[in-house]
């Protein structure tokens, strides 16, 4: 059901069989399909849905609309209908915007700056409509929607049809010539226009000076028009009716509907009365209200062959909707003719929405019924499966929209609304909220109103569990760690997601103060209790987490198979091969691991399969974890620039999760830099980030810190300044002491053997041995070599073998390097590898797809026109076989087509 | 807007007789016919957020809007609520 609601707002309307060509607007329009704006500004019934619809249909290229309602107002609902329409238009424009805002991280802004990039190199036009914008226009909608004007790439044109003048710099747009803006005097109807529409239209054959007089009553408005139409209808007495209608003071509209309604019959009429009180009509739900199961159908059938203002919504005609005008008026007769039946009808609808789906027009009719008890049940049971479905703005919505007074009572329905509040970062009243949960459990029983018994058990684990979410966003661990502790003690036996979700944020508690251990336990029972919830999505995000976390602790083979045991789960899970979102994720973890056994075709590999996937397996993180895998890839063999390109568009891409950030790429990118000699670039980073050997060590920089380190060593092997060396192994000492309190097992390995090459550096070669024996007992249990392959260590593990032949490990090792085994070619295909290969402006261009600029400011970085941009990045995206940027740029890095000719 | 002298009445004209059904529809305000085709809508509102409530009702009808007045009522004793419809 909530696919079919989708899909009824992202329908172009049909359109109607009773149209005026709007000859005389045909310029203003032609303008309208140069502008970058047009507003289409008028009372409701002055045609402008009719106009621009009817305009669209000459228009070349795609189009996207959406019909906006009062949900919209919020940018939770907004921005994902408009990035759907945005990407059913042009497939591969949205794809990264929409995921990108469903991580809950990203700013409006740059999720936006996404979009505009991807269609500011689209071969194409395209126009996205707003219809009833003046629904969505609040101050969210308004800040998002100004960015966009302010940003419009010449592709996109954008049309708001509204009833009131958006809040948007239209002053500024106008002064550019960037607006066209039609407005209800460009759409009356002038006398030609009446007289068609009356004569030629609907053959009513009316005396000039009635269409006149017709014409001034209504003012041109086309509502009133059709109405008129209506009322005179096989009436014998036209001119007559329209006399008194002409000398009547009434308000057009209410004279006009009053006089449509006498005349239909009594079953009509009832009808139409009865039906008034929905947005959307379709038969069953009509027949639900009117007590008549055989006749709703036929009903609607009538009234859309009548032309009585009954809207088709959808491509199969089974929902419809009244236009707004006469619905509002249908609705006031109601109201006063039956205004106890008023309430009925909202409870017959909301009882069917509550059978049907979906729950939030249940709820809706409820409220409207005066009954806000059922719409508190209601919600209260539907908000476990919301939850799960992740349409948290549902349950936002239902904070504002539910009295007070019966969330009071109700403590399972009040916890799931501080859920949704939680879920939308919406904290402020949060902490009041929970007291007055608290509150009421000290209630006796009896005084409490619950609609799920089954629920009210977990209520006080929740309650916990949200205290320590807070204490986590107010950057208090240990306090989140004794709230999470708490909420899994109070969990009722079975109530899985509680427990999951208090370990999950103890997990990232002790993540954020550096207790692995006790972090990797914690996500280990969240990942157990959510696959039991069966929230397996979310058990991928959890065990990339606990992965990470073993790696960390220095079990790599522990990694390994909790990854794949993540990926069967994913695998076993996706029905009809559909792929789950974060598969792509699991396989970039395990090419990780593969890496660190230096297996680089199988790390090759994994990433060639990731890649292919697309964007729909791969969590929010994914396109940044893939680049810096498969820089750290390029980097093993030997391909510097390659890896330094990768490492950069992966900063252009990240975006952050909710943990801690200890590999920044910052220093990733150091590390490469000293491995390829460029010592100058490596020193340079670590001034910029304010790094020296005397610093105090923390977890969270651990990983610059011992960055830092491999910069001086690189440094002094490029014949650097002496006297570094001593403060380079004192920093390591400092370094490894830490790592060991810690336990991080990974980082030990690492340190150990710079400790080996620092010492050796020094002459102090039986430390060095001590050191490098140490990290090779450590890495032999799962081959963990990755920290043994740097060439320097070659005498150091020629001399280990002597000390302690049969070491298997190290008799590896050193056979290696004997027969000069190098990491090689491991490409999975070389760049001629394309059928159809790119050219060098093609190659031009696509380097520039990987930057942040626009379409005109690649041009003009080329010295060619924007079309031709557009031409090339067309050819580029059918050669590749992607649909946007991001998707060529990985492609591109996955071929190597990047660093030829630099 | 409403303190404690409670709720404010309004006054708003639009262009159009309207019927007294209108009433129930616009929360209880009355509806009075003036000279030139002007409609008065006379009443209580309860807040600044129940007066927008009412103009996007009237802007959603295609009704014109020509005036909006709102006068405070006279200061009440103390200790009286001025709750109304």
């Amino acid at each position: 059901m909530a696919d079919a609601l989708l899909e009824t707002k992202l329908l172009r309307p049909r359109t109607r069989r009773d149209t005026v060509p709007r000859t005389r607007l045909v310029g203003l329009l032609a303008r309208a399909a140069q502008a970058l704006v047009t507003v289409v500004s008028a009372p409701a019934g002055f045609g402008k849905t009719t106009l621009v619809e009817t305009w669209l249909r000459t228009v070349d290229g795609p189009v996207a609309w959406v019909s906006l309602d009062g949900g919209d107002r919020r940018l939770t609902s907004f921005l994902p209908y408009v990035l759907t329409a945005i990407d059913r238009a042009v497939p591969g424009a949205a794809s990264s915007a929409r995921v990108l805002w469903g991580s809950g991280q990203a700013p409006v802004d740059s999720v936006l700056t996404g979009v505009v990039n991807e269609l500011s190199v689209y071969d194409g036009d395209l126009t996205l409509v707003l219809d009833d914008y003046h629904l969505a226009d609040g101050p969210d909608v308004a800040g998002a929607m100004a960015f966009l004007a302010d940003h419009l790439p010449p592709q996109l044109h954008l049309v708001l049809s509204t009833r009131s003048d958006p809040a948007l710099p239209l002053a500024r747009l106008r002064a550019r010539g960037e607006l066209v803006e039609i407005r209800a005097a460009d759409l009356r109807f002038d006398a030609d226009e009446v007289s068609t529409y009356l004569n030629d239209l609907h053959d009513l054959a009316l005396p000039a000076d009635a269409v006149a007089a017709l014409g001034s009553r209504t003012e041109g408005w086309v509502a009133a028009l059709q109405l008129a139409v209506l009322s005179l209808r096989d009436r014998p007495d036209a001119a007559r009716f329209i006399d008194r209608f002409t000398g009547d003071d009434r308000f057009v509209v209410d004279y006009l509907v009053e006089e449509v309604l006498r005349r239909q019959p009594e079953d009509v009429r009832r009808f139409l009365l009865d039906t008034s009180v929905l947005e959307r009509l379709t038969a069953p739900l009509c027949a639900a209200l009117t007590d008549d199961p055989g006749g709703a159908r036929a009903m609607l059938d009538r009234l859309e062959r009548d032309n009585l203002f009954v809207v088709p919504l959808d491509e199969h005609r089974r929902w419809f909707r009244y236009h707004h005008l006469f619905a509002e008026v249908l609705r006031a007769h109601l109201h006063q003719e039956r205004p106890d039946d008023v309430a009925d009808l909202h409870q017959r609808a909301s009882r069917w929405f509550a059978q049907e789906g979906p729950v939030e027009e249940a709820v809706r009719h409820a409220l409207a019924a005066g009954d806000p008890t059922t719409a508190a049940d209601l919600a209260e049971r539907a908000i476990p499966d919301l939850r799960r479905e992740r349409r948290e703005d549902v349950i936002r919505r239902w904070v504002d929209e539910l009295p007070a007074e019966v969330v009071r009572e109700r403590p399972v329905l009040a916890v799931g609304l501080i859920g949704g509040l939680v879920a939308s970062n919406d904290l402020v009243r949060v902490e009041e909220r929970l007291k007055a949960v608290e509150e009421l459990l000290t209630r006796p029983p009896s005084d409490l109103i619950v609609a799920q018994p089954e629920e009210l058990a977990s209520v006080p684990a929740r309650v916990e569990m949200y205290r320590a979410a807070l204490a986590l966003t107010a950057g208090d661990p240990a306090a989140a760690i004794h709230h999470a502790h708490r909420s899994r003690g109070l969990a009722p036996a079975g109530d899985d997601l509680s427990v999951a979700a208090a370990s999950g944020l103890a997990g990232l508690a002790s993540w954020a103060t550096g207790d692995l251990v006790r972090a990797h336990e914690s996500y280990v029972v969240c990942a157990a209790g959510l696959e039991r919830a069966g929230y397996v999505a979310d058990v991928l995000g959890c065990s990339l987490t606990i992965a990470d976390l073993e790696l960390a602790l220095g079990r790599l083979g522990d990694a390994d198979r909790t990854l794949r045991r993540a990926l069967d789960l994913a695998r076993r899970q996706g029905r009809d091969g559909e792929v789950l979102r974060g598969t792509a994720d699991m396989l970039v973890a395990l090419s990780r691991t593969a890496w660190h056994r230096d297996d680089l075709t199988a790390a090759a590999e994994l990433l060639r399969e990731a890649d292919d996937l697309g964007e729909s397996a791969g969590l929010p993180q994914q396109p940044y974890r893939w680049r810096v895998a498969m820089a750290r890839l390029r980097a093993a063999e030997g391909d510097w620039s390659a890896a330094i390109e990768l490492l950069d568009d992966a900063e252009r891409v990240y975006v952050g999760d909710l943990s801690p950030p200890v590999h920044p790429v910052h220093a990733t990118r150091a590390r490469v830099l000293a491995a390829s000699g460029d010592v100058g670039g490596a020193r340079a980073w670590a001034r910029e980030h304010g790094l020296g050997v005397g610093d105090d060590l923390t977890y969270l920089r651990e990983y610059e810190h011992v960055t830092l380190a491999r910069v001086l060593l690189a440094e002094h092997r490029a014949g650097g300044r002496q006297g570094v060396l001593a403060e380079v192994v004192a920093l390591l000492d400092r370094l490894l002491e830490a790592a060991q309190a810690g336990g991080r097992g990974c980082s030990v390995i690492e340190i150990e053997a710079l400790r080996a090459l620092g010492h050796h550096a020094v002459g102090a070669d039986e430390r060095a041995l001590d050191a490098l024996e140490h990290a090779v007992d450590l890495a032999e249990p799962d081959g963990w070599v990755r920290y043994l392959l740097d060439p320097d260590l070659g005498d150091l593990l020629e001399a280990l073998a002597r000390r302690r032949p049969n070491r298997g490990l190290v008799a590896r090792l050193v056979q290696r390097r004997a027969h000069g085994i190098r990491p090689s070619g491991v490409r999975s295909a070389a760049p001629d590898a394309l059928p159809d290969p790119l050219s060098e402006r093609e190659l031009d261009v696509l380097r520039l797809l990987g930057s942040d600029l626009g379409g005109p400011a690649i041009a003009r970085e080329l010295f060619v026109s924007l079309n031709t941009v557009r031409t090339h990045t067309k050819h580029i995206y059918t050669k590749l076989g992607v649909n946007n940027r991001r998707a060529a740029i990985s492609r591109a890095h996955q071929l190597g087509l990047l660093t030829r000719g630099r | 807007m409403s303190t404690a002298h409670g709720p404010d009445q309004v006054e708003i004209r639009v262009q159009g007789h309207l019927d007294e059904r209108w009433t129930s529809w616009f929360d209880g305000l009355t509806v009075e016919l003036e000279a030139d085709g002007v409609t008065c809508l006379r009443g209580r509102v309860a807040d600044q957020a129940a007066l927008h409530g009412l103009l996007g009702r009237l802007r959603d009808l295609g009704i014109p809007l020509l005036s909006v007045a709102v006068v405070p009522p006279p200061p009440q004793q103390s200790g009286t609520e001025g709750t109304q419809p």
